[in-house]
C-alpha cells in the first residue's frame, strides 16, 4: 500500500451520497418552511427556484471542480491557484471549525430528547408536579408543558449570558456520545465515510416519507397544508424575499465552507462532477420543499389541537359560569353561545371577560416558527398529542440526528483533510490526527453544555458563520474568474471531464454569481450596522418568555472569523 | 298568644331554611360533568342519584368521625342547577340545628374522595368539590432514570465500535506478520525439496562409463 497515493471513494455513489448527507441538513427542516411561511406559501417557491440556477448550482459545481482538480483540502487548493490565496482556505478551516464546536450540540439535543422518548408518557407532555404535590411547577403552568422541558429541564437556561452555572450532566454526557459517533464515522477518512453515508444520506427520507403519511392522516393536517400552498404572490415584490431566497440557497448548499472542496479532493480525476453537482443541488432543494409539506401538515394539525383546546377552555368556562346543562353547548355552538350569552346576561358575562380566551385558527396557524423552537418545541408539541407518541418521537429525532451527523461529517471532514496535506501531520496517523480534533472540539463545546450555553449557541449561530461565508465564496468566485482567469479554468475542465463547460456556467460565475454575492454582502452590512448593538432574547423565569432584549456585543466575534 | 307562637313558628321554619343556601360558610359547592367522563354511557342525574349522593356523603363523615352516627338526612342539598351543580351542608347527628365545621367536613371527603368518585364512575378532575384541591399522586421516582438506561446501551455500542474500528487493523498487521514469516520457512523449505529432487535426479544411462561395446 503506497502510503503517498491519497484515498478514494470507493465508487462515485459514496462521492454523492456524502455530498448528498452534508447538504441536506437541518436547515432544509427548520429553516426552509419558516422562510416559505413568512414569503407567501407557494409564491416563495419562484424566487428559490431561481436563485438555485443562478447563483446555487454554479457555485456548487465551481467547488467541486477545484477540489477533484487540485486534489487537495481547502488550503492546498486556494494556495496551488495562488500563493497568495491561501487565506481564504484557512478562512474556510476556521469556519468549520467554529460550526464544528457548536453544531453537535444540537445533536446532543437531539440525542437528549431521543433517550427520554422511551417511557411511557413522554415527559414534555404534562407538567412536573411541585414538591407540595398541590399542582404544577409554577414556571412549567406558565408556559407550556413542551417549553417547559426544552428551557428547563434540556437547557437550565439562565435568565442572562452573564449568568453562568455548571455544566449539565445529561448534556455533557450527550455531547461526549455524539463526538464519539462522529470520530466513528469519520475515524478512516473517505474508508470509514464512504460507508456510512449510504445510511446517513437515505435513511431520513424514509423517516420523512413515513411522517408525511402520517402527517396526511392527522386531524386539521389540511389546513396547515392549504396555508402553505394558498401563495401570495405581493410578498414577490418584497426584496426581503429575494434576499432570504439567495441567503437560503447558499447556505443551505454548505458553500465555503471547505466541505465540498474536501470530499471532491478523492474523487478520481475523471469523476463527472458537473452531472453531480446538478443532482445534489436538485436533491437538496427536493428535500427542503418535501421536508416543508410534512412541517405543514404537522403545523397544521398542531394548530388544530390546540384551537379545538381553546374551544374546549370556553365552553367548559361557559358552563360552569352559567350554570347551564353539559350537552347544552358543543364546539360547533360555541361561538353562537357567547353571542346569545352576552346579550341576555351581560353583567355576568362581562365578569367572566377577561378570563375568555380568543380562539383563532388563523392565529394559530400564523405563529412561524424556525429553528431549534421550531425542531424541539413544536414538534414535540404536535408529537405528543399523535397515538403511538414514542414511536414517532423516536421516529423523528433518529432522522434529526442523521441530519446533523451527516453535516458533521463534511464539516470535520473540512477541517481535517487541509491539516493532512501539511508535511507534520501527514505523519500522524489517520486515526490519531482525527481524534485529537474531537477531542478538542468536545472540549471547547462542553461550554455549550452551560446554563447560558444556549445563548452561546444562538451568537454562533447568527453570527459565527454567515459573514465570512459569503466574503469567502465571493472571493472565490472572483478569484477563479479573474485571477485564475475562466480560459485556464474551462481548460482544467475539459482535461478532467472532455468537455468545456457551456456558456451558461461562464456566465454564472463570471458576472451574475459575483454581483448577487455582493449585493447580498451589501445588505448584510447594512443590516447590521443599522442594527445597531446586537440583542438577544432571554429567558425570564417569571414571565416566562422572551421578553428582554439585552445589549451584548458581538461585532468581535465577526472579525475573529475572516481574519485571515 | 297566638301572634307569638305564630311568630315562633315562623322563626323555627325560617331556621329550618337557613343552614343550606349557596355560599354558606360551612357548605361546598359539588360540581359534576357525567356527560364529559362517560359520554354515551352517561347516566341521567335524578332523585335516586341524589340520594346516593347523601349516603355516600354520610358515609364519608360515619368514617372520618368514627362513632357519630351520620344519616342521609343528616346532608342537606339545595340550589340544583342543569349543569349538576348543589351546594350542601352537613348537620351534626348529636345536635340537628348546628353545622359541622367546614374543615371537618373536607377532611372527611379527602379521606374518602376515591370511594366517592367510584360509586358514581367519576374522577377527581369531573367530581369535582369546589375548594377542596385533590391531593396528586406522587410521581414515580425510578432509581435510574430510563433515559440513562438508552444512553447506556448506545454508549456501549458507539465504544465497542470504536474499538473494534482501532483494533482490527492492528490485528491484521499481526496476522499478515505471521503469515509473512510462514511463507518464508515454507519457501525455504520447498526450495529444498527442490534441490532434493534434482539430486535424485534419474540416471542417464547413455553417459555411462560402463558401456561394453564403445572399446575397440
Amino acid at each position: 500500500m503506497d502510503k503517498g497515493a491519497r484515498p478514494n471513494w470507493d465508487n462515485p455513489m459514496q462521492f454523492v451520497l456524502a455530498c448528498v448527507s452534508y447538504a441536506v441538513g437541518l436547515g432544509n427542516v427548520w429553516r426552509f418552511p419558516y422562510l416559505c411561511q413568512l414569503h407567501g406559501g407557494g409564491g416563495f417557491l419562484i424566487p428559490y427556484l431561481i436563485m438555485l440556477f443562478l447563483e446555487g448550482v454554479p457555485l456548487f459545481y465551481l467547488e467541486l471542480a477545484i477540489g477533484q482538480k487540485m486534489s487537495l483540502g481547502s488550503i492546498g487548493a486556494w494556495t496551488a491557484i495562488s500563493p497568495y490565496l491561501g487565506g481564504v482556505g484557512l478562512a474556510s478551516v476556521v469556519t468549520s471549525l467554529y460550526l464544528c464546536l457548536y453544531y453537535n450540540i444540537i445533536n446532543a439535543w437531539s440525542f437528549w430528547y431521543l433517550f427520554h422518548s422511551f417511557q411511557s408518557v413522554l415527559p414534555w407532555a404534562d407538567c412536573p408536579i411541585n414538591s407540595n404535590r398541590t399542582g404544577p411547577i409554577e414556571e412549567c403552568e406558565r408556559a407550556t408543558p413542551t417549553q417547559y422541558f426544552f428551557y428547563r429541564e434540556t437547557l437550565d437556561i439562565s435568565s442572562s449570558i452573564e449568568v453562568n452555572g455548571g455544566i449539565h450532566t445529561g448534556q455533557a454526557l450527550c455531547l461526549v456520545l455524539a463526538w464519539l459517533i462522529t470520530y466513528l464515522f469519520i475515524v478512516r477518512g473517505v474508508k470509514s465515510t464512504g460507508k456510512v453515508v449510504y445510511f446517513t444520506a437515505t435513511f431520513p427520507y424514509v423517516v420523512l416519507f413515513i411522517y408525511l403519511i402520517r402527517g396526511m392522516t392527522l386531524h386539521g393536517a389540511i389546513n396547515g397544508v392549504k396555508y402553505m400552498f394558498t401563495p401570495k404572490m405581493e410578498q414577490l415584490a418584497n426584496p426581503t424575499t429575494w434576499i432570504n431566497a439567495a441567503t437560503q440557497i447558499f447556505f443551505s448548499l454548505g458553500l465555503g465552507f471547505g466541505s465540498l472542496i474536501a470530499f471532491a479532493s478523492y474523487n478520481q480525476y475523471n469523476n463527472n462532477f458537473e452531472r453531480q453537482a446538478i443532482i445534489v443541488s436538485l436533491i437538496n432543494s427536493g428535500t427542503s420543499i418535501f421536508a416543508s409539506i410534512v412541517t405543514f401538515a404537522i403545523y397544521g394539525f398542531k394548530a388544530t389541537v390546540n384551537y379545538e383546546n381553546c374551544l374546549e377552555r370556553t365552553r367548559l368556562l361557559l358552563l360552569n359560569a352559567f350554570s347551564l346543562a353539559e350537552d347544552s353547548i358543543t364546539m360547533d355552538t360555541v361561538f353562537d353561545w357567547i353571542e346569545k350569552l352576552n346579550t341576555t346576561y351581560p353583567q355576568q358575562f362581562a365578569e367572566i371577560a377577561d378570563k375568555l380566551e380568543n380562539c383563532d385558527l388563523e392565529s394559530e396557524l400564523d405563529t412561524a416558527v424556525e429553528g431549534t423552537g421550531l425542531a424541539f418545541i413544536v414538534y414535540s408539541e404536535a408529537i405528543m398529542n399523535m397515538p403511538l407518541s414514542q414511536l414517532w418521537s423516536v421516529l423523528y429525532f433518529i432522522m434529526l440526528l442523521l441530519l446533523g451527523m451527516g453535516s458533521m461529517l463534511g464539516n470535520v471532514t473540512a477541517i481535517v483533510t487541509p491539516l493532512r496535506d501539511f508535511k507534520i501531520t501527514s505523519r500522524m496517523s489517520n486515526e490519531l490526527l482525527n481524534g485529537l480534533v474531537c477531542l478538542f472540539c468536545l472540549l471547547l463545546g462542553l461550554g455549550f453544555t452551560t446554563p447560558s450555553g444556549n445563548y452561546w449557541f444562538t451568537m454562533f449561530n447568527d453570527y459565527g458563520a454567515t459573514f465570512s461565508l459569503l466574503f469567502i465564496v465571493l472571493i472565490e468566485v472572483i478569484t477563479v474568474s479573474y485571477i485564475y482567469g475562466i480560459k485556464r479554468f474551462e481548460k482544467d475542465i475539459e482535461d478532467m471531464l472532455g468537455h468545456r463547460p457551456n456558456w451558461y456556467w461562464k456566465i454564472m460565475w463570471s458576472v451574475t454569481s459575483p454581483v448577487l454575492l455582493i449585493a447580498l454582502f451589501i445588505f448584510y452590512i447594512i443590516n447590521y450596522i443599522k442594527g445597531g448593538t446586537p440583542t438577544y432574547q432571554a429567558w425570564n423565569k417569571e414571565l416566562v418568555k422572551y421578553p428582554y432584549k439585552l445589549q451584548h456585543s458581538s461585532g468581535c466575534f465577526c472579525l475573529l472569523s475572516h481574519h485571515q | 298568644m297566638l301572634e307569638k307562637i305564630l311568630i315562633l313558628l315562623c322563626l323555627s321554619s325560617a331556621l329550618a331554611e337557613q343552614p343550606c343556601k349557596p355560599d354558606a360558610s360551612d357548605g361546598y359547592k359539588v360540581r359534576l360533568s357525567i356527560k364529559t367522563a362517560l359520554g354515551d354511557e352517561a347516566y341521567v342525574w335524578n332523585e335516586n342519584e341524589m340520594f346516593l349522593f347523601r349516603a355516600t356523603l354520610a358515609f364519608a363523615m360515619r368514617s372520618h368521625l368514627n362513632g357519630q352516627e351520620f344519616d342521609v338526612s343528616n346532608i342537606i342539598v339545595c340550589d340544583e342547577t342543569p349543569r349538576v351543580t348543589f351546594w350542601f351542608v352537613v348537620t351534626s347527628p348529636l345536635n340537628t340545628s348546628g353545622l359541622v365545621d367546614k374543615g371537618v367536613v373536607e377532611e372527611a371527603i379527602r379521606m374518602s374522595r376515591n370511594r366517592i368518585n367510584s360509586a358514581f364512575l367519576l374522577t377527581d378532575k369531573t367530581l369535582e368539590f369546589i375548594g377542596i384541591t385533590p391531593t396528586l399522586t406522587a410521581p414515580v421516582n425510578p432509581d435510574t432514570p430510563p433515559w440513562l438506561i438508552v444512553f447506556g446501551v448506545v454508549m456501549g455500542a458507539v465504544g465497542a465500535g470504536i474499538i473494534v474500528v482501532l483494533v482490527s487493523p492492528l490485528v491484521l498487521k499481526k496476522r499478515k506478520k505471521n503469515e509473512e514469516t510462514d511463507e518464508d520457512e515454507e519457501e525455504t523449505g520447498v526450495k529444498a525439496v527442490e534441490n532434493g529432487s534434482t539430486r535424485e535426479g534419474v540416471y542417464n544411462m547413455s553417459f555411462s562409463d560402463d558401456e561394453r561395446l564403445t572399446q575397440m
